[in-house]
């Protein structure tokens, strides 16, 4: 089952006109994926999989429900649309509610070839064996996947919005692991498939894993860190679940609260969230249909305010910056784009400059321990260095840290100047390398 | 379904399996939720597809889809054996499953109330009294209550001849204040945080919690958390709630014990283990006190099922036994490495997932005390309740938990209040310091359905029967 953006627009489109309520909105996710996974330097688990799902959501008065199915028979469709109205009926009037939002002009793609129809099992097959084949010529042991998704996603509503768009994606993971703990990380995320080499990842990972081996205690406390841009990635995906959403920022939990306009960070520190943005992956409206914009968040150090979705917005009373997900769910509009602005560094050069800290490849389970100051705890993990006198001096074994995010992007030392897209699942992120003063290290695995 | 499941075994065999199972997962679900005084969310929603599992040329293909044409099935039995084909590229020796007789069953799990002919009414009247009840102190800005209700229809089949159907539904609910004062959020939930408690049975189930009558509570807690002593710096004796312990056993014995893990198959994701094959049998993985297993039997636990999605019978196994290590989390692959037979530990979420080592309900057995002569038996320490914060590292050593309340314990009574407590420490000498477990009628079942684990993510429902305990000497108050 291989659907086109047209077939897939015109069946939100009629979910749309045939839910009996006073207006109606239907959204259309196509999904087709398939992730080739190895360890233990073997494939282990090769995996495909064909989905579409339906999500109606019925308007009566101020009063709304939603209803989904993955089933597109007549019967199955008419019972999706009677299942929200059914919701909707149940719902209290909700003052606020604006009604479903108008259409917008939008410049939208129009599709064609997807990586999936390229990028064949064999050819992930081939791509492993590859990536496998660097670890195994030094005596390391590598595991990862190569990931291909394909979705279409299309959304429709009986003010006559009435978009659909394709994106696919490419990501591939590889840790190369070896005696003395040695751990090493490399990974890619993108729509080019050119720029994934997996020979290159593979020896990536596997020479960062050389490097590793031996890693050995370091006391805990605070620390200058140069962060690699996926650790750098997790704290700007906590900043946007916790803090650039408006209904966080509605409620009071966000650390934006009283604090728009003002500077609060670093003045370097620039974010934005932006689907429409060179490098990144993205649908170019949210799940309303509304257009994604290119959003400040942090301009220059001073907090610009949060991300919004038709409801928000009106509640807010801000501009509506098309960032909806999917209705109804506990989040609010989110933004699933963020770049940090890239600075003028290299690493290298971040590192040069570093009398003794600690170099993070990628961090790992990280939690909140309180939302607003977004203070954050987790463990480094494959390929952590103590960094002396300008140098990778040796390797240290992974690190626990309890740091505020607000607190450590106060005292930026440098940001790099390349960006690498990270993310994967529902989110990417346009992230540069960070060279931070101040970093809490306050444990490490023994 | 049986047609269907025997076209996608016919369409994998003439494709060229020498082993394949396919399963047809159907599920309904319905979720409403009210926040604030705003009903927030009604919605329901089904899903209906089918997942190929086959091994071709000595390695595993796994193709799932919503298509079920004849067509889409075949087609998708034919991809399976293609994504085996080529997996074989890199295998060194042929995957081998150990042995199992075939099975020819049907398992329901327990429901008195269906949910699903609940009114909506009915539902939200629960949901709005509970909220409006939080609400009652100025100093609660958020307040919620939820419920959500799941039912599945599967059917199992193998080229082996079982042929397997079951079907269970899955209740859950649980209402939460959220105090905001001075830069700080601080969270009070009931019975459990994140949606709440959450087991296998129908709407008998969410009465029972009687959300209504435990808001008063959980909102005075919430507002009092505002003025509470901040978690001191501190090595000390520390007693958690039995959430918390299930939990902790979760993630620092649960996870820890999947062969999977153990193996290196989840290294480059979730990550591996500190345990290894050989331990088993010799490893101290805590004190005398700590007994661990593994049983997915326990009816009205969402750990529980008639079999597993591999279509091993449901079974209980000791994982620790009087702190010594003496099992893991098996499937039929894995299990021959440690010359044993499948656990029966293999689950998928959903159709659309290849089955991987899960688990089940993974409990601590209760000890013998009484919670009130325990505290009485401390002499200094804090109490901590309900989990709000977790985070362990990739072998399962390193952990760091916050709780939403605790208590200082003082002369072997509770004494002030302490907001966000926290502590941290490494998995085996953590559960050594264990000294005491609280007794059977301390004990219940915590449902965790948000378990996250593999490549596609797969969200688990899992369980933990735990009941309060006792660590000694453990580090509090991680800087915040």
């Amino acid at each position: 089952m291989s659907h086109t953006i047209d077939a897939v627009r015109a069946i939100a489109q009629r979910a749309a006109r045939v839910t009996p309520a006073d207006a109606a909105e239907a959204i259309v996710v196509a999904s087709r994926s398939a992730l080739t996974r190895f360890a233990g330097n073997r494939i282990h688990q090769n995996v495909a999989e064909n989905d579409m799902e339906l999500s109606v959501r019925a308007v009566l008065g101020t009063r709304t429900g939603v209803a989904s199915t993955n089933r597109f028979d007549d019967d199955s469709l008419t019972r999706c649309a009677a299942a929200a109205v059914d919701a909707a009926r149940h719902a209290p009037q909700d003052p606020v509610f604006p009604g479903l939002p108008e259409p917008h002009p939008l410049s939208l793609p129009s599709g064609g070839s997807t990586l999936l129809g390229t990028y064949s099992e064999q050819t992930r097959a081939e791509a492993a064996h590859a990536i496998i084949g660097q670890s195994e010529a030094r005596g390391l042991v590598a595991a990862g996947g190569i990931a291909v998704n394909d979705q279409i996603v299309a959304v429709a509503n009986s003010s006559g919005v009435l978009v659909a768009m394709q994106t696919d994606s490419l990501r591939a993971t590889v840790l190369s692991t070896g005696e003395a703990q040695a751990s090493g990380w490399a990974s890619y995320y993108g729509r080019d498939t050119g720029g994934f080499l997996p020979s290159q990842l593979g020896s990536q990972a596997a020479m960062l894993a050389e490097r590793s081996a031996g890693a050995g205690a370091l006391d805990p406390g605070t620390y200058t860190v140069v962060l690699a841009p996926e650790a750098v990635a997790d704290i700007l995906d906590f900043l946007g679940y916790l803090g650039f959403g408006a209904k966080a920022f509605s409620e009071g939990s966000s650390f934006l609260v009283g604090k728009v306009g003002t500077r609060a960070l670093d003045s370097r520190v620039t974010i934005y969230d932006d689907a429409l943005s060179p490098g990144t992956i993205g649908i170019r409206f949210d799940y309303e249909g509304q257009p994604r914009r290119r959003t400040p968040l942090v301009e220059g150090g001073v907090f610009a305010g949060p991300v919004t979705d038709s409801y928000f917005a009106t509640k807010l009373e801000l501009d509506n910056t098309g960032h909806a997900l999917p209705a109804p769910n506990p989040y609010g509009p989110l933004p699933l784009n963020l770049e940090m602005n890239a600075g003028d560094t290299t690493v290298e050069d971040m590192i040069a400059s570093v009398d003794r800290g600690v170099y993070v490849t990628r961090f790992h389970y990280v939690n909140v321990e309180d939302p607003m100051k977004v203070v954050l705890t987790g463990m480094t993990r494959d390929g952590t260095f103590l960094i002396e006198n300008g140098k990778l001096a040796r390797p240290v074994r992974n690190l626990r840290f309890t740091q505020s995010a607000l607190v450590a992007l106060s005292h930026v030392g440098a940001i790099g100047a390349k960006r690498q897209l990270c993310g994967g699942e529902g989110s990417a992120m346009l992230a540069p390398a960070l060279l931070l003063e101040r970093w809490d290290f306050t444990g490490q695995t023994g | 379904m049986n047609a269907l499941i025997a076209d996608a075994l016919d369409a994998a065999t003439l494709a060229g399996a020498t082993y394949a199972d396919a399963r047809i997962v159907e599920t309904r679900h319905e979720r409403l939720s009210v926040r604030t005084g705003h009903v927030e969310g009604i919605e329901s929603g089904e899903s209906l597809g089918i997942g190929i599992r086959t091994i071709a040329s000595g390695a595993w293909g796994f193709a799932a889809t919503s298509d079920l044409s004849a067509d889409g099935i075949r087609a998708a039995a034919r991809q399976a054996v293609a994504l085996s084909r080529a997996a074989a590229i890199t295998a060194r020796t042929p995957v081998t499953l150990a042995p199992l007789e075939s099975f020819t069953d049907t398992w329901t799990g327990p429901c008195e109330i269906d949910p699903f002919t609940v009114s909506t009414d009915d539902k939200l009247a629960v949901l709005l009294l509970a909220d409006d009840v939080l609400r009652t102190d100025q100093r609660i800005h958020v307040t919620s209550a939820s419920m959500g209700f799941i039912g599945v229809h599967k059917v199992f089949g193998s080229t082996e001849g079982s042929h397997i159907e079951q079907s269970y539904i899955e209740s859950q609910a649980g209402i939460a204040a959220f105090a905001i004062g001075d830069g700080e959020m601080l969270p009070r939930s009931y019975p459990s945080n994140l949606g709440g408690q959450a087991v296998q049975g129908g709407w008998e189930t969410i009465r029972a919690l009687d959300l209504p009558g435990n808001a008063p509570r959980i909102a005075d807690q919430a507002a009092a958390l505002l003025s509470a002593a901040p978690c001191p710096h501190d090595m000390t004796t520390v007693i958690i709630d039995s959430s918390q312990v299930a939990l902790q056993v979760h993630e620092s014995i649960g996870h820890p014990t999947e062969l999977d893990r153990i193996l290196g198959d989840e290294a480059a994701f979730a990550g591996t283990s500190w345990v290894g094959v050989l331990d088993l049998g010799t490893l101290r993985y805590g004190s005398d006190h700590v007994t661990v297993t593994t049983d997915a039997t326990i009816p009205g636990s969402i750990g529980s099922f008639g079999y597993d999605d591999e279509g091993v019978p449901a079974q209980r196994d000791h994982i620790v036994t009087n702190g010594i290590l003496t099992g893991l989390q098996t499937s039929r692959e894995s299990a021959p490495t440690l010359g044993r037979t499948s656990n029966g530990c293999m689950r998928a979420d959903g159709w659309q997932r290849q089955p991987l080592i899960r688990m089940t309900t993974m409990s601590l057995e209760p000890g013998e005390w009484s919670f009130d002569d325990l505290i009485a038996d401390t002499e200094d320490g804090i109490y901590m309740e309900t989990n709000n914060s977790w985070s362990i590292d990739d072998r399962r050593l390193n952990f760091q938990f916050g709780c939403e309340i605790g208590w200082e314990i003082k002369g072997g009574k509770l004494g002030r209040m302490i907001k966000s407590p926290n502590y941290t420490g490494i998995t085996p000498e953590f559960w050594a310091s264990c000294d005491a477990v609280c007794d059977r009628d301390h004990w219940q079942v915590w449902g965790i359905p948000n378990c996250g684990k593999g490549e596609p993510m797969q969200v688990a429902h899992v369980a933990h029967g735990a009941a309060p305990a006792r660590f000694r000497d453990v580090r509090v108050g991680v800087t915040r």
